[in-house]
């Protein structure tokens, strides 16, 4: 099955500050607006990049996923692409 | 005019990065990939002296590029997932931009962009079966601003970003890399002004996978000492799954300068593997 929606929102995590923003704030809402699957839902609530690659992201989208994880929310990688 | 000068370099972020603080917590953000990998963390002055070595490297690079006083600069990379996603993934791509811009943690980019050349690029290569993608607007990442940010930090030639997919499968052949470098040499020889050309990425690394901070040193030795000996020729006959088993794939970036270069044997070759993910190379060719 394709994984289209699934990079679709780690690429838009990355790139769209509207979608950074209302995902901190809310990921429910923001993956609503994605059509994902339930195992695709877990994995991003879960926040766990490695399972994400499991099922189909991109290793380099998946680990935008800690982008919203409070521990790397400052890291560095974040201030270049 | 002329073809005047061509060089490869690694684009690795930690290169840029401050030895220390910045580049540990950068790597800590990889290694949530493969948590093992973490524990082989260098020291403050291994980092430093890898960073000094990088540097001198680039410094070679930089003085042979300005010797052969270029008009502009083509620089062959990769997207990760900035400008392209799994919508539209060109396999080339030419920039057809009016300027071109990015920025790299403090750092901002913003060169001239040479459409003129780029139109023809394109040109040529439908003219002979090479139909390469093209676009008005693309945004720099590291693959573009870390070497720029060492080989042309004051904007005053124009660069042409062209792209090559290397990273979402199904990748290019070495061969049409090298096919594309052979396009871009004939564009290039009968070109009014001088015609430089970077290729950035590699060498062995594995980005965002459970083997990030393994390094192929022996595969990648051995592509520097066929560029060494001029025989990147016989580089085009290798496949895309022998090179991938390396985590070489951004070589392909370089098997288009190689396609331009043809027989020329690289001049300075520099290799440091960083201890953390990525074998950093950087050659030179005189041409």
């Amino acid at each position: 099955m394709s994984s289209y929606h699934l990079n679709r929102f780690l690429f838009d995590l990355k790139m769209n500050d509207q979608t950074l923003k209302q995902a901190a704030a809310d990921l429910d809402g923001a993956i609503n607006r994605y059509e994902l699957t339930a195992e695709e839902r877990e994995a991003l609530k879960a926040g766990d990049p490695r399972r994400l690659r499991q099922l189909g992201a991109h290793g380099m989208l998946a680990l935008y996923i800690m982008r919203l994880n409070p521990e790397f929310r400052n890291n560095i990688y974040w201030s270049q692409k | 005019m002329a073809f005047v000068a061509a060089v490869a370099a690694s684009h690795a972020p930690n290169i840029l990065l401050e030895p220390g603080a910045e580049w540990d917590e950068f790597m800590a953000l990889h290694y949530r990939m493969a948590p093992q990998a973490g524990s082989s963390k260098p020291s403050l002055e291994v980092q430093q002296t890898l960073r000094h070595d990088a540097e001198k490297a680039y410094a070679t690079l930089r003085a042979d590029l300005e010797a052969a006083r270029p008009d502009v600069l083509i620089v062959v990379a990769n997207d990760q997932f900035v400008n392209f996603v799994f919508n539209n993934i060109p396999t080339f791509f030419v920039t057809l931009a009016d300027e071109v811009k990015g920025q790299f943690t403090r750092h901002r980019f913003h060169y001239r962009n040479h459409k003129e050349l780029g139109r023809a690029i394109l040109k040529a290569g439908m003219e002979r079966g090479i139909n390469i993608s093209f676009g008005e607007y693309v945004e720099l990442q590291h693959t573009q601003t870390v070497p720029l940010y060492f080989l042309l930090p004051e904007p005053k030639i124009p660069i042409l970003p062209i792209y090559v997919n290397t990273w979402v499968e199904p990748i290019p052949t070495p061969r049409r890399c090298y096919q594309v470098g052979e396009l871009i040499r004939k564009v290039a020889d009968g070109w009014k002004e001088r015609v430089a050309i970077l290729a950035t990425g590699g060498l062995s690394h594995f980005p965002g996978s459970p083997r990030i901070g393994e390094i192929d040193t022996q595969f990648d030795h051995k592509l520097l000492e066929i560029l060494r000996e001029g025989k990147g020729r016989a580089l085009a006959d290798y496949s895309i799954e022998e090179i991938c088993k390396a985590g070489d794939s951004e070589f392909l970036n370089w098997m288009v300068v190689v396609g331009a270069i043809g027989d020329a044997k690289a001049s300075q070759t520099f290799y440091m593997p960083d201890h953390v993910a990525t074998g950093w190379g950087f050659v030179s060719w005189k041409i």
